[in-house]
């Protein structure tokens, strides 16, 4: 399937692994595919989602909020405190040299996930978003699978985290499927 | 005392689950920061035997414990 993907579509997918790990989830949903479409402003779906004041900072952002329960390992500040340590001093210069949410990644050097950018595994859902969307792109007898088909994946899958955040932004999706259907012509 | 400090003279009193716990915490942290460091040198292109010598580790060790498969991202780098 994957040989019919465009390249907009493909460094989605990609894209999508790379915010998987930066949120230091275990697998790859319809939300970090979205993340991963919004990851390139060329992409017809970033442009069309700008419209509706979506974005990936906001989407991203959303994102970390919803899944914020789900981490297990994270720092603990209040030990460290224990000690003489101020996490929130050390997260701040560490933030300032590698972004947000830098500290937070836990690394999995063994399975070699954070460099060697080993596959995330896909949610059953973001598996379907992928399928949809090659079936988006055989409806509209187009022959090769755009970033744009994989957001018609994303709306028509409706159930993920991706659609709910779209949601949450007071987007309305009906009206979103018309808009991308138009741009892509 | 400010609150650190009490915190700190806390961990003084020798309980261990106290003290066992801000272990566990700092080396999460160094696990973390090293990780951290290390993905940075080699986007920065440094060998493992460089990366090696500054933690003062055999390249052996790094390079097991950080060179991960060869995926799809690092060659996007």
């Amino acid at each position: 399937m994957f040989e019919r993907f465009q390249s907009g579509a493909r460094q989605a997918v990609v894209g999508a692994q790379e915010n998987a790990r930066r949120l230091n989830h275990t697998h790859v949903g319809t939300e970090h595919l979205l993340l991963g479409l919004l990851g390139r402003p060329e992409n017809l779906s970033t442009r069309v989602l700008g419209r509706y004041g979506v974005d990936h900072g906001r989407v991203y952002r959303a994102v970390a909020e919803a899944t914020a329960g789900r981490r297990g390992d994270d720092l603990d500040a209040g030990a460290l405190e224990t000690i003489g340590i101020d996490l929130s001093a050390i997260r701040e210069k560490v933030e300032a040299a590698f972004g947000p949410g830098a500290l937070d990644r836990a690394p999995r050097p063994r399975e070699g996930r954070l460099f060697g950018g080993r596959h995330i595994p896909l949610t059953r859902r973001a598996k379907k978003v992928l399928e949809l969307s090659l079936r988006e792109a055989v409806h509209m007898r187009h022959g090769s699978i755009g970033d744009g088909h994989m957001l018609l994946g994303i709306l028509r899958e409706r159930e993920g985290l991706a659609a709910r955040v779209l949601t949450g932004a007071n987007v309305d999706l009906a009206l979103l499927r018309q808009d991308v259907v138009r741009e892509l012509g | 005392m400010s609150d650190t400090a009490q915190l700190a003279s806390d961990a003084g009193s020798r309980d261990p689950a106290v003290g066992l716990r801000a272990v566990r915490a700092l080396r999460m942290l160094v696990d973390r920061l090293e990780a951290l460091q290390v993905e940075n040198a080699r986007e920065r292109g440094w060998s493992w035997q460089e990366i090696a010598s500054c933690l003062e580790v055999t390249r052996q060790a790094v390079h097991k414990k950080y060179a991960g498969g060869r995926g799809l991202l690092r060659r996007e780098r």
